[in-house]
């Protein structure tokens, strides 16, 4: 296939010739020029048979993917970072990572009503799987974060909490500090937290305790339990779920 | 056939009424949904606030959990407010409750007896609710007060008539 003279070759071609008259300190020779071209040109070429041959597995399998991404990080290319462009429109990746998107979103819609707007990204994987089907493709947790990366960018309200050794999503652009985040963690191990609780394993005040729990109340993220023993909880629905679902329909 | 649970009725914090306000929106909708549930599984029309108290639905004994004297007249009072429960007395103590309005038991009704060709018969109130022939219909055991409400629903739409007879009261369908 013959380029019409308009290819990055081309283009480089026509710069080094200008910095060769233009900059006289540094001269390129005309032949390392032509093996710059024919480099590029071979480049080019077997990145389109890598992208051929791979497009299938990198829609199928979810390993791939994440093998796919490091490589790609190598050499300092993000295939998701513009919808348009080579990478994304040759391999599809930024396809199904979109898609992907949507389908998170869904969920988390879908649940908002009940946990405020949070959830685990265990339930995330758990119920997006499900709205897939037995026959689709498969999605790891890996997929589902980068997804997210990718909507946190596009400034839809998402964000990922850091809790005992998976993640919090975030759906609603609920604000939450660090005070309100590291309460999360500590909630996460059984599902919900006591002022007490809060007070002996992070040192604070009652005041401030008392304060970021109140702030969760008023963002629907918790509901208070007085029937306790001892002292009111506080529990979090996105942490319900997740220790009592599994396995059930709804 | 067994009563499906939502998941609220296994999380502690709904048997406490909320503080926030939003969060008490959902809840009592919640409250509402469950209890019409439960009184329709168990064909409950009537309910006496002591001894619901004591009902499953209002104590958990499995979480150990129970929803307050105060709290369950507030989601009786929003039962209220949608049409679906009306008190007895004035002192609140005993209720009726409608899980399905009597319009739609009517219709119910009316499509039994129209189904069967037997319009322009007259039933006696007893033959309808408990006889052989309506066992298997959902309004089989409806209590009178409601069947009346029903056929008087019917009758506003011209559909039967509510008469009295020696032995009590029948309807006739047109």
């Amino acid at each position: 296939m013959h380029r019409r003279g308009v290819g990055a070759g081309a283009i480089a071609k026509k710069k080094l010739t200008e910095a060769r008259y233009k900059e006289r300190g540094t001269v390129l020779a005309e032949d390392q020029i032509v093996q710059m071209s024919k480099q590029l040109e071979t480049f080019k070429s077997n990145l389109e048979e890598f992208a051929s041959k791979h497009k299938q597995e990198i829609r199928k399998s979810s390993q791939f993917r994440v093998q796919f991404q490091e490589m790609c990080a190598t050499i300092g290319v993000d295939p998701l970072a513009s919808g348009k462009g080579f990478w994304s429109e040759m391999l599809g990746v930024g396809d199904f990572y979109y898609e992907l998107g949507v389908q998170i979103i869904e969920v988390c819609l879908a649940l908002k009503h009940r946990n405020g707007g949070l959830i685990t990204l265990d339930e995330l994987h758990h119920r997006v799987l499900k709205g897939r089907g037995k026959f689709a493709q498969d999605v790891s947790q890996d997929d589902l974060v980068r997804a997210i990366k990718k909507l946190k960018v596009m400034g839809n309200g998402f964000g990922m909490i850091p809790v005992g050794g998976s993640y919090l999503v975030q759906s609603v652009p609920a604000e939450l500090n660090m005070d309100h985040t590291v309460v999360l963690q500590l909630a996460e191990k059984k599902g919900y937290v006591s002022v007490s609780e809060i007070r002996e394993s992070l040192k604070w005040e009652r005041e401030r305790a008392c304060h970021v729990l109140d702030h969760l109340l008023k963002e629907g993220l918790a509901w208070l339990d007085s029937q306790a023993s001892g002292e009111p909880q506080y529990w979090l629905p996105a942490l319900f779920s997740e220790l009592t679902s599994r396995g059930q329909s709804v | 056939m067994s009563f499906d649970w939502p998941w609220q009725y296994n999380f502690p914090p709904f048997f406490t009424l909320q503080p926030n306000v939003d969060t008490r929106q959902k809840q009592l909708a919640a409250w509402c949904s469950l209890a019409l549930s439960y009184c329709r599984h168990h064909k409950l029309y009537t309910l006496d606030i002591m001894e619901v108290q004591e009902c499953p639905v209002f104590n958990h004994k499995n979480i150990d959990r129970k929803l307050s004297t105060e709290a369950i007249l507030i989601v009786f009072e929003e039962l209220r407010k949608k049409g679906n429960l009306e008190w007895l007395d004035k002192n609140k103590t005993q209720c009726l409750v409608m899980w399905r309005r009597p319009e739609e038991w009517g219709k119910l009704i009316y499509q039994w007896v129209s189904k069967n060709g037997m319009v322009n018969t007259v039933f006696t109130l007893y033959e309808l609710a408990n006889g052989d022939d309506t066992e298997s219909e959902e309004f089989h055991g409806l209590e009178e007060w409601m069947l009346i409400r029903s056929l008087q629903a019917l009758q506003t739409d011209g559909k039967a008539e509510v008469i009295t007879m020696d032995d009590g009261k029948g309807v006739k369908f047109f």
